[in-house]
């Protein structure tokens, strides 16, 4: 008997509850996928042909409206890398306020994207209205949550959109110890409520897709890495920020503004799951013995526990913040004095969404020559796009239309795509 | 603190300055209330809504009719306006919306639009916005001077 295979062609136009402008097509034909493309079609938006010629003073402003969401990754991550360029020694307390400033970021990124963007799909919700009609105290924690990251961030930033404290050096001011105070009863008041968040996301049924891939992420010595540490990949890799470009490379895609990475010729994880599968080991005892209260086995393979893994990481962020700021004491200087020097600057943080990597070439007088960012979501897409095809395998490509359509979705969101900040600079090679 | 609000959503983009231009007019005259610009606040909209006793949101708006024109709105009859203007696609609706789904609207909430014509990045605002800002808060100060 001969079967007959269905051939399908779905488009989704715009795709919904990710940050920024993509879209998807797909195409089945005698049951195999012939053409699967995320594509990302914002304009690309030259922000570092924007950078070329700005003082090293303007880099953390400029780098900041880069995404909306997670300003402070860009910030923290320019302002590292000239500082080691320039042989700035930050003052320990700057140090550690860039790590509180961080988490502020961690914890409003990961609960807007588990309540407003990812949770609604696995409640069979088509928005976070709809989720908040069956569970509103679930989204108003995660909104209260939401908030104080927001506030975290504004202590230090002076807003939380868009941040202005950092400088290269350090801050541009001290919060008070009152305003501290009141943050410390805030952070401790909200650790319940994120391990209530841990449970609940455990509790989450979740698709079960198990595909092989590589991690990626910044592991610290002794720390679970946000802003400081080296460059490590799953299969044993641990090297500086200076040597990502020998083993990353990004490429052009004609369907995409975005470039896509590979490590060693193969797509690559970053993000929560990457750094909780690479750094479980550094995360404090109290947060710790909740993930293994959890059930969530590491590594992961299956990307539908990046949920979960945000769920963890806010809590420990929140531990880390508190810590953080058990000793707070307003400094002396909230920054130390800078000389620019020409050279290369390189650095990497971790950004909500995964591995940040920024480098600019300096000249002597602290001007930008030429400047490169390698973001978070553009080393995902490709990771996107194998997910994908692996996932749609394993689902059913036999399935209705609408089934397939809302199963890419909730794939794509897993990783929180930010496909602003991904739009690069695309260059133009004209050959006559 | 005031119990009354008032929100004023906009973009620095040409005519979407509109709510910004309605409450730098309302600090001009004077009123007793917080006054707010908002850039396209996305989900944060939401906390600004909580602890007020009357809220008024100030937004532009573009639904077809001459760039100038004011319509107001109660709770009950949100404008259509989740296109365009919103920041990472939760609107400024999603978040009147979500309120609601979680009963944190205030006990008055009042929406203004001030119809807009373009929202090109980095234009001044048209004279008929300017001058439509200025008319609405007018007659948002002369209602809360009454009340």
């Amino acid at each position: 008997m001969s079967e007959q295979r269905r051939s399908v062609a779905i488009h989704v136009p715009v795709l919904a509850r990710v940050e920024g402008e993509g879209a998807l097509d797909l195409r089945i034909d005698n049951g195999a996928i012939t053409e699967l493309r995320l594509r990302i079609f914002e304009p690309p938006r030259f922000f570092e042909k924007f950078l070329e010629g700005r003082h090293y003073t303007e880099i953390p402003d400029m780098v900041a409206r880069i995404c909306g969401i997670c300003p402070v990754a860009y910030q923290v991550t320019a302002a590292q890398a000239l500082e080691e360029l320039f042989g700035v020694e930050l003052d320990p307390w700057a140090r550690a306020m860039r790590r509180v400033f961080y988490c502020g970021e961690w914890i409003q990124s990961h609960s807007l994207h588990i309540h407003l963007l990812a949770a609604p799909d696995f409640f069979g919700c088509d928005n976070a209205i709809e989720l908040a009609r069956i569970a509103p105290d679930e989204v108003r924690r995660g909104l209260r949550i939401q908030a104080l990251g927001n506030e975290l961030m504004d202590l230090f930033g002076a807003r939380s959109v868009h941040p202005v404290g950092v400088r290269i050096g350090g801050f541009h001011g001290a919060p008070s110890m009152a305003r501290i105070r009141d943050m410390r009863e805030k952070l401790r008041a909200a650790l319940p409520e994120a391990e209530a968040l841990i449970r609940w996301a455990a509790s989450i049924q979740m698709p079960q897709d198990d595909q092989a891939f590589f991690s990626v992420a910044m592991r610290h010595q002794s720390d679970y890495a946000i802003e400081t540490g080296d460059i490590a990949a799953s299969d044993g890799l641990l090297i500086g920020a200076d040597a990502f470009d020998g083993h990353f490379a990004e490429r052009h895609e004609p369907h995409s503004t975005a470039l896509f990475s590979h490590y060693r010729g193969q797509p690559y994880l970053v993000g929560p799951l990457a750094r909780l599968n690479l750094n479980h080991d550094r995360l404090p005892e109290r947060v710790g013995k909740l993930l293994a209260e959890s059930g969530l086995v590491l590594p992961s393979r299956n990307l539908f526990h990046s949920l979960l893994a945000r769920a963890v990481e806010i809590l420990q962020a929140l531990h880390e913040a508190l810590r953080l700021l058990e000793d707070y004491r307003v400094p002396d200087s909230p920054w130390a004095p800078v000389t620019p020097r020409a050279g290369v600057a390189v650095g990497c943080t971790e950004a909500p969404r995964g591995l940040l990597w920024h480098r600019y070439e300096m000249d002597e007088e602290g001007r930008v020559i030429n400047a490169r960012i390698v973001p978070p979501t553009s080393q995902n897409q490709a990771r996107i796009e194998e997910n994908l095809r692996l996932s749609l395998l394993n689902f059913g490509l036999d399935l209705p239309d609408d089934a397939l359509r809302l199963h890419c979705e909730k794939v794509i969101r897993n990783y929180d795509p930010c496909i602003s900040c991904a739009t690069h600079f695309l260059r133009l090679n004209i050959e006559r | 603190m005031s119990r009354v609000r008032i929100l004023g959503i906009g973009s620095p983009s040409g005519d979407d300055q509109a709510g910004w231009l309605a409450v730098e007019a309302l600090l001009d005259i004077g009123v007793e209330a917080s006054l707010d610009k908002l850039d396209r606040p996305g989900a944060n909209l939401i906390s600004l809504l909580e602890h007020a006793e009357r809220v008024i949101l100030i937004d532009a708006m573009q639904s077809g009719g001459p760039p100038g024109r004011i319509q107001g709105f109660d709770q009950n009859a949100w404008p259509d306006y989740t296109h365009g203007l919103s920041s990472h696609g939760f609107g400024v609706l999603d978040a009147l919306s979500l309120a609601q789904a979680l009963d944190y609207l205030p006990p008055r909430l009042e929406l203004y639009g001030i119809e807009i014509a373009s929202a090109n990045p980095g234009e001044a605002p048209g004279t008929a916005v300017r001058a439509a800002a200025r008319q609405l808060a007018a007659t948002i100060a002369a209602g809360l001077a009454a009340a």
